[in-house]
């Protein structure tokens, strides 16, 4: 999939049918109005973007908040009508930046609630805005008959198909570690806690279960992205796609959409004529005997462009190379890596304010965080960080002058025993935010 | 083409290598470990059974000793009623302690905790000058409801949270002149404030009748679940343990600004009392009563035996120190610091245990949130 053969510009613009594009924005749009509702339903929109008083933001969009009152009600209203709007293919190119706009500002607003499929979203949903998903049916080709077009350059099919192989392999490569492969760790801690399964439930205490879902999930996250790729490989790979996600889905439900959204984008991958059989099924489908080709102008932009994306692409997931350190243990370069369902890591954090006279105080984590906040951030350094920096600026307005924050904090990670996780004797609210290694973190 | 099935099978075959490969291992090498056997359900069913039903059983039969000596204190208010008032009134609170950690099913929908012993939460800003936290009463309340003789006690706020439970009646039994002050007013307050406690624990100790079979039919660890409440109650407990019980008025987040009058059970002077109670009982949790089937047993199947004997001296270091505090707590907290300090040290230490090394090891889940899995 990576031959240079396949990036090269008459490859990526060569004209190919349109149809997995039509029927990858039909579900793509009504799976993300389903997954809206969801979030809605949960009560989560109140719960992480309205209640939280502080929020934990990302480098270099410390500007991005919550909007105050119904805002942020009115922002998911818009999300969910913009999804919709790209399943019906109406006023797609507005949708699609709606749906971008909305989507990734909400997940920038608080970093506790990264996950890698949001993450996934908005860039597909990035690329949704410049691909022409909604050139044949769609309610724009209905009231413009003009719009339409039968086929699309390579590369707009080709960009999903790549995100998706992204997705699978860096998750694959991400799981070739020690304690995954020769310890079956994490998932000699997490499948003893699903006995209540049934007919499974009662292998889960056996050790080699432990070691076959860890390697069976390396080498289908590592590999399945080929057989999807390989036409003749494609409906077999995708029948595991359904059995592998129905599975996850089963044995962590906590891991919310991830396992759908992966089964409904693997649809990709298909060829043309799949998908041809499959909207002819649809009501008012009707296959256009003359062949229209959709063509953009400066090819030759778009193909930089592709091409320096898909550098970043393989570059970010590799980025914690640059860091010193074990990588679970500090987490730099963790995040926009694919690392999903990778590691067993809790903590307990204490925090000190101390002013000028050396009188120390305890912070009480509670009446800032939500338990979902305290627990994200009680693992990761950058977050500690961020917080240590705003109970300096709180306790400063409460009137403690110059003060110091320090933390004792606890983090056991993948079932070895909880250990100091960084140094108690640094005063966090004088450590610098940056991308940076944090040397005052205690080494593994 | 090809390549694809040399993968496919490349891929099939290390897999069934591993499959072989472990399965030696476990006949030559973890054959001892008995995690096979262990019995999530037979777990829940001693919890329910031997801890929790006849803990609301015993709290039933505590209140309405209370009640009757409530009564003999109000019919004759003297100083030798009211003594025996205390030994009816710590012996009730003492069996709630034994049942505080319960605070899922029917006890949560109850709202049990915040009507009969309310903590103020833990997300509440303790260091507040004048502000009703932690184990405050409302005094002022008490007085204007016993004044008016209007008054609701079934709407679930602070405020009324605060006017009642064993706090109040501590307040209206032992408080300054309680004796002296006794009037037909007080004493009809006193009347509501006992059935109030009377009808709750009826109703969540019948509740339980019910609500068993779905305690123990329910073996999974997520939020809500009852593997998970255990755990995220033993940790809960710790959390109210280290701040509103000892911590917060100790003054450890006031600058050592020390709140005596927010005290646990401040009126009755038994605070150590009852927060060694509450302590000893999350121990018993812990360990299931010593049966062999609790939550400690759990970490043992699952090759934590060293975790489990760490936690165990751990909660026997944080009781002792905790019981070498002499009450009333309230005074303690100026006279016997190094005492408190000592004891919120073994305090922290347990909490840290029970919520990374325990709940990391039971892969039990704290937010309903989606996550990627860490």
């Amino acid at each position: 999939m990576f031959s240079s053969g396949s990036i090269s510009r008459p490859a990526l613009f060569k004209p190919v049918p349109i149809a997995p594009l039509v029927s990858f924005r039909i579900a793509f749009g009504l799976l993300m109005f389903l997954s809206i509702l969801r979030f809605w339903y949960r009560g989560w929109v109140s719960a992480v973007y309205i209640l939280p008083r502080f929020h934990f933001t990302y480098f270099g969009f410390s500007w991005i908040r919550p909007l105050p009152g119904i805002g942020m009600h009115l922002v998911f209203c818009c999300m969910a009508i913009a999804a919709l709007c790209l399943t019906l293919g109406w006023m797609y190119r507005s949708a699609a930046v709606l749906f971008f706009l909305t989507f990734t500002y909400v997940e920038l607003i608080d970093v506790t609630t990264y996950l890698n499929h949001y993450y996934f979203i908005s860039l597909v949903a990035f690329w949704m805005i410049w691909l022409p998903a909604n050139r044949s049916y769609s309610l724009d080709v209905w009231f413009r008959p003009g719009l339409k077009k039968t086929m699309v350059p390579a590369w707009t099919i080709g960009i999903i198909r790549f995100q998706m192989g992204v997705v699978y392999f860096f998750a694959g490569i991400a799981k070739l570690n020690p304690d995954w492969m020769l310890h079956a760790i994490p998932m000699k801690i997490w499948l003893p806690a699903k006995t209540h399964l049934p007919l499974v439930g009662r292998f889960m205490y056996e050790t080699w279960v432990a070691y076959l879902f860890s390697w069976f999930g390396a080498i289908y996250d590592l590999f399945i992205v080929f057989f999807l790729w390989n036409k003749r490989t494609t409906p077999y790979a995708y029948c595991f796609v359904v059995l592998f996600h129905a599975a996850t889905a089963l044995f962590f439900p906590g891991i919310g959409m991830f396992p759908y959204i992966m089964i409904v984008c693997s649809t990709i991958f298909f060829p043309a004529t799949a998908h041809e059989r499959f909207l002819s099924k649809l009501p008012f489908y009707k296959k256009e005997e003359q062949p229209t080709i959709f063509r953009y102008q400066k090819e030759k932009l778009i193909h930089k462009i592709l091409l320096i994306y898909v550098l970043l692409q393989l570059l970010i997931p590799m980025r914690y190379l640059l860091y010193p350190g074990h990588l679970f243990w500090h987490e730099e370069g963790y995040r926009f890596s694919w690392r999903v369902m990778l590691m067993e890591k809790s903590g307990a954090t204490f925090f000190y304010v101390q002013d000028r006279n050396g009188h120390r105080q305890e912070v009480n984590n509670a009446a800032f965080l939500t338990p979902l906040q305290e627990k994200m951030m009680s693992t990761q350094p950058d977050l500690i960080l961020q917080y240590a920096h705003f109970l300096a600026e709180t306790y400063r307005q409460r009137g403690v002058e110059h003060p110091e924050v320090y933390a004792q904090i606890y983090v056991a990670l993948n079932g070895a025993r909880s250990r100091l996780f960084i140094d108690s004797a640094v005063n966090l609210a004088a450590q610098p935010v940056s991308l940076q290694h944090y040397k005052w973190v205690l080494p593994y | 083409m090809r390549s694809f099935f040399l993968l496919l099978s490349f891929a099939i075959l290390s897999v069934s290598c591993l499959f072989l490969s472990c399965n030696k291992d476990k006949k030559t090498g973890d054959n001892n470990n008995n995690t096979n056997g262990f019995d999530k359900t037979a777990m829940l069913t001693q919890y329910a059974d031997q801890l929790i039903i006849p803990g609301y059983q015993k709290m039933q039969e505590q209140v309405s000793a209370l009640q009757t000596a409530s009564e003999a204190f109000i019919s004759t208010p003297s100083a030798t009623t009211q003594n025996e008032l205390k030994t009816a009134f710590t012996a009730a609170y003492l069996q709630y302690q034994r049942v505080a950690a319960f605070q899922f099913g029917p006890a949560e929908t109850a709202l049990l905790d915040a009507y009969v012993n309310y903590s103020g939460g833990l997300d509440y800003n303790f260091n507040t000058d004048g502000e009703l936290t932690g184990f405050s009463v409302d005094t002022a309340t008490i007085e204007a409801n016993i004044s008016s003789g209007s008054y609701t006690l079934t709407e679930p706020t602070r405020k009324t949270f605060y006017a009642q439970g064993f706090p109040a009646l501590g307040y209206l039994y032992f408080g300054d002149n309680a004796v002296t002050r006794l009037d037909s007013k007080r004493a009809a307050y006193i009347r509501s404030l006992t059935d109030r406690l009377k009808a709750l624990t009826d109703k969540v100790s019948g509740d339980w009748n019910a609500y068993r079979s779905t305690f123990i039919s329910n073996t999974q660890t997520n939020v809500g679940s009852p593997i998970g409440n255990l755990v995220n109650q033993l940790a809960y407990q710790m959390d109210i343990l280290k701040g509103p019980r000892i911590g917060w008025p100790f003054g450890k987040q006031s600058n050592g600004v020390v709140f005596a009058t927010k005290c646990e059970g401040y009126y009755a002077g038994i605070s150590v009392a009852l927060a060694v109670e509450n302590l000893s009982s999350l121990r018993k949790l812990y360990t299931a009563g010593n049966s062999g089937k609790g939550l400690s047993d759990y970490l043992v199947a699952l090759n934590q035996g060293t975790l489990n004997s760490d936690v165990l001296s751990q909660f026997d270091a944080a009781i002792g120190k905790l019981s070498a505090i002499p009450d009333p707590l309230s005074q303690s907290l100026t006279t016997q610091t190094a005492a408190v300090d000592a004891a919120y040290k073994e305090i922290q230490k347990l909490l840290t245990l029970l919520k990374t090394d325990v709940a990391s090891a039971t892969a039990v889940q704290i937010t309903f949130m989606d996550n990627d899995g860490d």
